[in-house]
C-alpha cells in the first residue's frame, strides 16, 4: 500500500473513538506480528493491552504511534483515514509515544531533554526562561517530585526519568499517548508513581493506551482491556468486570471468550 | 509522654493544660525526659509569647501508616513526633486481593524506610486501615462479602510476618475517626461521630478518646443503617442500606445515561461549576446522609459530626442538606443542632490514623523505650 488512504469507506467506529485500527495486520520478514486487529481508543480512557511475550505488543504500540506502517488494514483518526508516516508526524497528529528505552539524553539537564527535537517544530527558539517555566508547570501538572530541572537526567532515580519521558511526550498536548512497559524494571515506589501518572493524563482527558505483561499494574488503572494472542485479538474485557484469571485464560488461550464484554 | 505522642508536638503550656500538672512540674519532667533522649525541646513562639515546643525525639524510630481503599493503597512514614516523613499513593484493582495488596504494601513499606536511610529495624509497628469490619483483637477481616478477596484475612499476621514487626489492623473509617479527633476537626471534643463516603460509606464513633469496636468490629458500620425497608438490596445482604443511596457505584449510575462515564471527582467538579444533574446527585445524597446521620446522634448525641471521604470534597454542596435533615431529625437540643462540619484532613484521615495506632502501638509494646 502507498502513502493514499485507501479508497472503501471507513468502517463503523462510534464517535467517541479519537484514533481506530481497522482489521491492521504486520509482518517481519515473514512472522506475522500482528493479523487482522481492530481497535478503538477513546478520550478519558485508559485502554490496556495484555499479552505474553511475542503476542504483538509492542508492534501494535508502533503501529498506533507512527513507528511501523501497517502492511494491512486502516488507521482512523476521529473516523477519517490517516496514514502516519512516522512517529513525528503521529505527533504532530496528537499521537504521543512513551517507549520502553526511555530515549532521554543522560547529560542533558530536565528542561534541555524536555525542549529537543522541540525548539525546530515550534518555529521559534524559546528563551531558558520561559522553558524553565514550562518545564516547572508540565511536571508540576503530572504531580512529579524531581528536585531540580537543570539536573542531569542519569542523576534522576528511574521513575522521575519515566515522569521526565511523560512530560516530553505531552508538550503540545497530545490527545492520545501510548506507554510500551513503563513499569518494566522498576521498583515498586517507581511503579507507583507511574501508575499515579497514568491516572491523572485520563482524569486531564487524555486516551491513554497502557501496553505491558504486568497484568496486576495494568488492572490498577485499566478502564478497558485488549488481550493479544499470537497477533490476534484474543479478547475484550471491561475492566470493572474482568478477573485475572479471565485475562490469563485469553492471553493463553485456554478459553477463547465467547461473548465480548465490551464496556461501550 | 502520652500526651506528647497522641498530639506529635506541642508546648510546655499546653502540656501542663492537658495533663492537669502545674507548669513547673512540667518542665522538671521535660528537662528530664530530653537529658534521656525521649524527648526534643524546640524554641517556638505562640500568641507572640516564647515558647518551648516539645517532640518525641527523632531517633527513637519510625512508624509506617497503610491504608487500603477500594481502588487505591496509601502508605506513610512518621517519626515518633507523628511527623510525615514520606508518602505515597498507588492504584489498585477493582476486588483487588488480600495476598497481592499486602505484598504490594509491605515492599513499598520496605522501600519508603529504605529512601529515608533507615534501616529496617527502625521500623517500629505498622498501622493498617482497611475498607471492612475488623477483628481488632485479632487482627482479621471481621465480615463475608464485604470486601471481596479479603474474607476472613489475618491481616496482622501475614504483614507482621512480612515486616517483621508488630501489626494492628483497623477499619479505615474508625481510624480516620481517630485521626479526625486527635489531629483534626474534631479536635477537643468527645463524643465524634465520623462519616466516610467514598466508593463506599463507613463510619466510626469515639468516645471517651477511645475508638468504639462494639462485639467484633461491626461498631460504626453506618453505611448499612436501613434508609428504605423495600430499597434495593445490598452487598452486605440486607436491603434499602444507606450505600445503597450514597455509594460511588449508586451515585455514578444514576448520571450513565445523562453524563456518560464519570468518576467521582468529575461529578463533584462539575456540580462545582453548576451541572445541574450534578448537584442534584449530590444534594439527594447529603438528605440520604442526613437521614442516617440524625438516627446515631438521636442515639449518641455526639458533639460533631465529621464528614470525610472524597464525597466530602463537595463541601456546602453536601454538607448544606445534610445539616438541615439532621437538623429536623434530631430531637431539639438546649444545645442547639449539633455541628456537622467536613473533614479537616481530607484523603489523609485513614492514612494519619492508621500511623497514630502504629504509634500507640509502638508505644505499648514498649519500642519507644518507654511505656506510655
Ligand atoms: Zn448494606
Amino acid at each position: 500500500m502507498t502513502g493514499a488512504p485507501p479508497e472503501d469507506p471507513p468502517g463503523p467506529v462510534p464517535a467517541a473513538a479519537v484514533h481506530a485500527l481497522r482489521g491492521v495486520s504486520k509482518n517481519f520478514g515473514g512472522v506475522r506480528a500482528l493479523v487482522d486487529v481492530d481497535l478503538d481508543v477513546h478520550d478519558h480512557e485508559v485502554l490496556a493491552v495484555v499479552g505474553d511475550n511475542g503476542a504483538g505488543k509492542s508492534t501494535l504500540a508502533g503501529v498506533i504511534a507512527g513507528a511501523y506502517r501497517p502492511d494491512a488494514g486502516r488507521l482512523l483518526l476521529d473516523g477519517a483515514p490517516v496514514v502516519l508516516g512516522s512517529p513525528g508526524e503521529a505527533r504532530t497528529r496528537g499521537i504521543a509515544a512513551v517507549f520502553q528505552d526511555l530515549a532521554l539524553c543522560d547529560n542533558l539537564d530536565v528542561v534541555e531533554n524536555l525542549f529537543l527535537g522541540h525548539e525546530s517544530t515550534r518555529g521559534a527558539l524559546l528563551d531558558e526562561v520561559t522553558m524553565e517555566r514550562q518545564a516547572w508547570e508540565l511536571l508540576g501538572q503530572l504531580g512529579a517530585t524531581v528536585p531540580s530541572v537543570r539536573q542531569p537526567v542519569r542523576t534522576l532515580s528511574g521513575g522521575q526519568r519515566q515522569v521526565v519521558a511523560v512530560a516530553r511526550a505531552l508538550l503540545g498536548s497530545p490527545r492520545v499517548v501510548v506507554f510500551d512497559e513503563p513499569t518494566a524494571s522498576l521498583g515498586i515506589r517507581q511503579t507507583a508513581e507511574v501508575l499515579n501518572l497514568v491516572e491523572r493524563l485520563r482524569e486531564r482527558g487524555h486516551a491513554v493506551v497502557l501496553i505491558s505483561h504486568q497484568a496486576t499494574d495494568l488492572q490498577a488503572v485499566a478502564d478497558r482491556f485488549v488481550v493479544l494472542r499470537l497477533g490476534r485479538v484474543g479478547g475484550e474485557f471491561d475492566a470493572r468486570a474482568v478477573g485475572y484469571e479471565d485475562l490469563l485464560a485469553a492471553m493463553t488461550g485456554a478459553a477463547l471468550p465467547t461473548d465480548r464484554k465490551s464496556s461501550r | 509522654m502520652s500526651a506528647v505522642q497522641q498530639r506529635g508536638s506541642l508546648t510546655q503550656i499546653e502540656l501542663a493544660g492537658v495533663t492537669g500538672l502545674s507548669p513547673a512540674t512540667v518542665s522538671n519532667i521535660v528537662k528530664e525526659l530530653t537529658s534521656a533522649g525521649v524527648l526534643h525541646t524546640s524554641p517556638s513562639t505562640r500568641s507572640g509569647r516564647r515558647a518551648l515546643q516539645v517532640t518525641l525525639a527523632r531517633n527513637l524510630g519510625l512508624v509506617a501508616g497503610v491504608h487500603f481503599g477500594t481502588r487505591s493503597l496509601r502508605v506513610a512514614l512518621a517519626d515518633a513526633s507523628m511527623q510525615v516523613l514520606a508518602d505515597q499513593r498507588m492504584p489498585l484493582a477493582p476486588d483487588h486481593r488480600a495476598d497481592t495488596g499486602l505484598r504490594r504494601a509491605a515492599l513499598l513499606v520496605a522501600e519508603m524506610v529504605e529512601s529515608l536511610d533507615a534501616r529496617p529495624e527502625e521500623l517500629l509497628a505498622v498501622g493498617v486501615g482497611v475498607p471492612a469490619p475488623v477483628d481488632v483483637r485479632s487482627g482479621r477481616i471481621a465480615t463475608v462479602g464485604m470486601l471481596r478477596g479479603w474474607d476472613g484475612v489475618a491481616v496482622t499476621d501475614v504483614l507482621a510476618e512480612e515486616l517483621g514487626t508488630p501489626v494492628t489492623v483497623d477499619n479505615d473509617a474508625n481510624l480516620g475517626a481517630l485521626a479526625e479527633t486527635r489531629f483534626g476537626a474534631a479536635a477537643g471534643h468527645d463524643a465524634v461521630a465520623y462519616l466516610r463516603v467514598s466508593h463506599g460509606v463507613g463510619g466510626g464513633l469515639v468516645l471517651g478518646g477511645r475508638l468504639v469496636h462494639g462485639r467484633a468490629g461491626v461498631a460504626g458500620e453506618i453505611g448499612h443503617v436501613t434508609i428504605d425497608e423495600n430499597g434495593p438490596i445490598c452487598r452486605c445482604g440486607n436491603r434499602g442500606c444507606l450505600e445503597t443511596f450514597v455509594g460511588a457505584p449508586v451515585l455514578l449510575g444514576m448520571l450513565a445515561s445523562s453524563h456518560g462515564h464519570l468518576t467521582l471527582r468529575d461529578v463533584i467538579a462539575r456540580a462545582q461549576e453548576g451541572d445541574a444533574g450534578c448537584r442534584r446527585v449530590l444534594f439527594d445524597a447529603g438528605q440520604h446522609l442526613g437521614v442516617a446521620a440524625a438516627n446515631l446522634c438521636n442515639l449518641v448525641d455526639p458533639e460533631i459530626v465529621v464528614v470525610g471521604g472524597q464525597l466530602a470534597e463537595a463541601g456546602e454542596i453536601l454538607l448544606g442538606p445534610m445539616r438541615t435533615v439532621v437538623e429536623q431529625r434530631t430531637v431539639p437540643s438546649t444545645a442547639g443542632p449539633v455541628e456537622v462540619v467536613a473533614s479537616r484532613l481530607g484523603a489523609a484521615a485513614e492514612v494519619r490514623g492508621a500511623l497514630a495506632v502504629a504509634l500507640d502501638t509502638a508505644g505499648v509494646s514498649g519500642s519507644l523505650g518507654v511505656t506510655v
